[in-house]
């Protein structure tokens, strides 16, 4: 206890925004840079909110403020690979609802644009260690373009750290989903299935000819075809050069969403699923698809799978040789609880996952995804100097976070709504009498 | 998803070839099959001593935690906890060394095991209708959560009425009936919930229903006290009276169930979230001259925490969720630290049947946030439970006497890389992980041998056998259309060629 006081306490020191120097140095910590091993007694070297050296034997300038961070332990801040962060407060209130359009094509939706710069969640997000985002709609078949984002910042356009990421598309579920509040009936099922295929084959169909028409119109063998929003924002997934995050969890659902993707020729492809997608680890190794494994922490969806099938997902998509990152499930409630990212890389890692696998796959496997990491996921040369401060693993519940910094900038934690109703709370008089019930918690309780 | 595949009965045969091969830690008696149809399993036997030797022991006590330490156990009971015991001839050796033991785990609030709905939102107030009529043995979640070191769930309704309906607090016997289940002799209990639910808030009804505020969910509740007071009154006149001709007052379910609370025999747990709401209900309970037993999520308790512990109110809460509805903008997953630093009785709830699989995770968050010391977090969801619950006579603690209800971890209980090793109850083992695992062989070689069987059929259609279909579908052809998918299937059943990759662990 009186050790990570310690480090509070010499955290507290750092300068907080707007004072950093133009170089800043980070000495004697045990760097975890994810990609490569551990460092003890290093240093990172900060310029201009970028990672300019990472090591034992780093040269700090003379004009450098240096930190003394011995003890403690550094890390890539989380990268969370899926969410409504930002776009939505309290997803029970209508009016903080701004993640799901309705209609079946919204492809033109960009998400950014709603990215809620003061949300309430973003600094409580922060304390939790998650640093950065990839914030996508969720409504219709055809859901809208993502961005990445950093959660610190003056407004969205700010914030933006890659628009356009991948536009979303959901697969139609095949079958009824049995228990939960309210499911569909069978039929319901198969009328929706029937026009969500019906809005897929038609708009990609659309988009096609709209390309075509559009190079021809370029070339000026015909007139420029109307401009259609919806259109021109799927041009670029049929090319290649944006990937589709294609929704689907169930297998026989997963396996005709493989299907139909091939079919129609999506070379840039991410498979946005649960855990059934561990049942088909051979087929997306050898087809390259990639993988965001939506949720660790989820129950079994058939009685008699083992308890822990989820809990093994990522661990059988490893050895299966698929390239995957985790998420938590990116729905309305878990925007609320991101901060609980790494606890289901924790739980994939008690059940086989490699520690160092399961650590990538809330860091630099999610960047990479979301082709960001040449910005974020691992303490480099050249990278954004967005780390955390830990002590210890951070995997674990037990192990605090004492600091995060984003591009250089230590993020102010006194700003996490929660920390400051703690502090006031805490600080309330006590009856006459009463004591604390241990010496120094309410210090130590800052972590 | 429902259970009872067709193989399932076939795969016992193999399940008794497999299980002698996996015997752990030196256990020679057999757990539950852990089949997912609960009335598979038969009750593990209860050996007459076991000893549990070498272990990290959590007793949630007033022994705290051991080094080294031994747990004894007779006849389903704990006889001794400590170091270097001697145990009884025959008695089954466990060795633990390098393992941890805690007592069986406690969720406060649950809603699994309950067949149907958890909500009789008619009525605002419905005090008559009992969980323990409704006790769903076979719910797979029961497996499950025993599989995280859950042995005790306290079940309740949901949050639709001021007044709900009375809790089952059960023990997760896995393969019992209801009734075994069902602890008879816990403290009565009754939910209650103020604020938005109980106000309908949140979704759409096509009729609304009173009250739609809050301060009218507290008129709500002090009519039916005052009307079970009445009630009373009538039964005493009617009792006192001379009258020949006296008509007795008619039985009123729902007023009894209220008296029992006036009488101090059915313990309120009351769904809760707002600092006012929470202070509200203690008010009423005072001017009825009672006390509130425990307030259910209680998500803004920190704000009253001085309240609750001059009231006497119990506090069972989650550790970190906020921000899903308005009434809990201002949760803190510091909650759990502050009331307990201010002699609340804190207990973390799951109010989630995937929740409840990792309660010893959530007691993680209190040392996360607030520096709990360890073994005090623990009791969050052993001892603090079991006396919100009424029931640390029997559990929530290992100490002579108490049941013998204990889970053998493979580390330290609050690391996330801990799993549940075993989980017994009464002395008996309902969960072992190295059968599960050996059992999950069994029945993949029987999927193998179904599939291969089903193949065979598929290549001579015409003597295609019953039943075929459905305990394997045959392999998807190469489906470009999806509309070709099969209609008639209903089951979520992974195709051959994805089972032949095998599933397991």
């Amino acid at each position: 206890m009186s050790r990570s006081l310690t480090l509070l306490c010499c955290l507290a020191l750092l300068p907080v925004s707007g004072a950093f120097a133009a170089t800043t140095a980070y000495v004697g910590a045990t760097v975890h840079p994810v990609s490569s091993p551990a460092i003890e007694s290093a240093t990172i070297l900060v310029e201009d909110g970028k990672i300019v050296a990472v090591g034992t034997e780093v040269e700090i300038p003379a004009d450098a403020v240096s930190f003394d961070m011995t003890g403690v332990h550094l890390y890539p801040g989380f990268v969370h690979p899926l969410s409504v962060l930002g776009l939505t407060e309290i997803s029970s209130v209508r009016g903080t609802r701004d993640f799901s359009e309705i209609g079946e094509v919204n492809s033109d939706i960009r998400a950014e644009v709603a990215f809620h710069a003061d949300s309430e969640l973003l600094p409580v997000a922060m304390s939790g260690g998650i640093l950065t985002a990839h914030v996508a709609p969720t409504g219709g078949v055809f859901r809208g373009t993502s961005a990445a984002v950093k959660l610190e910042g003056w407004n969205w356009e700010d914030m933006t750290m890659a628009s356009g990421v991948g536009a979303h598309v959901a697969y139609p579920r095949l079958r009824a989903r049995t228990g939960g509040f309210n499911p569909p009936t069978e039929e319901e099922v198969k009328e929706r299935k029937e026009k969500a295929l019906e809005a897929l084959n038609e708009t990609l169909d659309d988009t096609k000819a709209y390309a075509t028409a559009m190079a021809a119109a370029l070339e000026g063998k015909a007139p420029k075809p109307e401009y259609d929003a919806k259109l021109a924002a799927l041009v670029p997934v049929l090319d290649g050069r944006m990937p589709l995050f294609l929704y689907a969890d169930e297998l026989s659902q997963i396996e005709s969403a493989l299907d139909w993707a091939k079919e129609r020729e999506i070379s840039n492809l991410v498979l946005v699923t649960g855990p059934d997608a561990a049942y088909l680890g051979e087929r997306l190794a050898a087809d390259g698809v990639r993988v965001l494994l939506n949720g660790v922490l989820a129950r079994p969806d058939r009685d008699w799978e083992p308890y822990d099938a989820a809990y093994t997902a990522a661990k059988r998509l490893h050895e299966a040789g698929v390239e995957f990152c985790i998420g938590d499930g990116g729905d309305g409630f878990d925007a609320a609880h991101v901060r609980n990212l790494p606890f289901h890389a924790a739980m994939a890692a008690a059940h086989g996952l490699p520690h160092d696998v399961a650590l990538r796959s809330v860091t630099l496997s999610a960047a990479e995804l979301l082709g960001i990491g040449d910005r974020v996921g691992s303490l480099e040369p050249g990278k954004d100097a967005t780390f955390i401060a830990t002590n210890g693993d951070p995997l674990e519940i037990k192990t605090q976070i004492l600091g995060a910094w984003i591009e250089g900038e230590k993020i102010d934690f006194s700003l996490d709504r929660q920390k400051r109703l703690h502090e006031k709370y805490d600080n309330r008089p006590r009856p006459d009498g009463d004591q604390p019930a241990v010496e120094g918690l309410r210090e130590q309780g800052k972590g | 998803m429902t259970s009872a595949k067709p193989f399932s009965m076939r795969f016992i045969f193999l399940l008794a070839l497999a299980v002698p091969a996996s015997a752990v830690c030196g256990s020679a008696v057999a757990s539950t099959t852990g089949d997912p149809s609960a009335w598979r399993n038969d009750r593990p036997e209860q050996p007459s001593a076991v000893i549990v030797r070498n272990a990290t022991i959590w007793t949630s006590g007033p022994r705290g935690k051991l080094e080294g330490g031994d747990l004894l156990v007779r006849g389903g009971k704990i006889r001794a906890v400590g170091e270097g015991l001697t145990a009884p001839a025959g008695a089954l050796e466990i060795d633990a060394a390098g393992k941890h033991v805690t007592p069986g785990l406690i969720d406060a609030h649950s809603h699994a095991a309950i067949t149907g709905g958890v909500n009789e939102g008619s009525n605002i107030t419905t005090a008559e209708v009992r969980i323990q009529d409704v006790i769903d043995s076979t719910d797979v979640d029961i497996y499950r959560q025993l599989a995280g070191g859950l042995t005790a769930a306290n079940l309740m309704h949901g949050s639709a009425n001021s007044i709900g309906g009375q809790t089952a607090t059960i023990k997760l016997r896995w393969g019992a009936p209801p009734a075994e289940l069902f602890m008879a002799n816990a403290f009565a209990g009754i939910k209650f919930a103020l604020g938005e639910n109980p106000k309908q808030s949140n979704w759409n009804v096509d009729e609304r229903r009173y009250p739609q505020t809050r301060p009218g969910v507290e008129q709500s509740i002090r009519e039916r006290f005052t009307a079970a007071l009445d009630y009373r009154r009538k039964w005493n006149e009617h009792n006192a009276s001379r009258d020949r001709n006296r008509v007795p007052p008619r039985r009123d379910l729902q007023l009894e169930a209220i008296l029992e609370i006036l009488d101090g025999k059915r313990g309120i747990q009351s769904h809760s979230y707002r600092a006012d709401e929470i202070i509200m209900l203690m008010r009423i309970a005072e001017d009825f001259d009672f006390t509130v037993k425990c307030f259910q999520h209680v998500l803004e308790g920190y704000k009253v925490a001085d309240e609750l512990a001059s009231h006497g109110a119990g506090a069972s809460t989650f550790s970190d969720w906020w921000a899903y509805k308005y009434e809990v903008i201002d949760a803190i997953p510091y909650n759990g630290a502050i009331m307990w630093d201010r002699d609340v009785l804190v207990s973390f709830n799951s109010d989630s049947s995937e929740l409840a699989r990792r309660m010893n995770l959530e007691a993680a968050k209190a040392v996360r946030y607030g520096n709990v010391p360890e073994e005090e977090a623990l009791k969050f969801v052993t001892l603090n439970p079991a006396i919100q619950l009424g029931v640390d006579d029997r559990i929530g603690s290992l100490e002579p006497g108490k049941d013998a209800d204990f889970v053998i971890w493979s580390g330290d209980p609050l690391s996330t890389y801990s799993v549940a090793e075993q989980t017994w109850i009464d002395g008996r083992k309902y969960f072992d992980r190295a059968d599960d695992l050996a059992r999950r062989d069994a029945v993949t070689a029987e999927r193998e041998a179904l599939i291969s069987k089903a193949r065979s059929f598929k290549e001579k259609p015409e003597e295609e056998g019953e039943g075929s279909d459905e305990t394997a579908p045959a392999e998807p052809e190469s489906e470009t259309e999806p509309e070709t998918e099969p209609e008639t299937e209903t089951d979520a059943e992974p195709t051959a060629g994805a089972l032949r990759q095998g599933v397991n662990r």
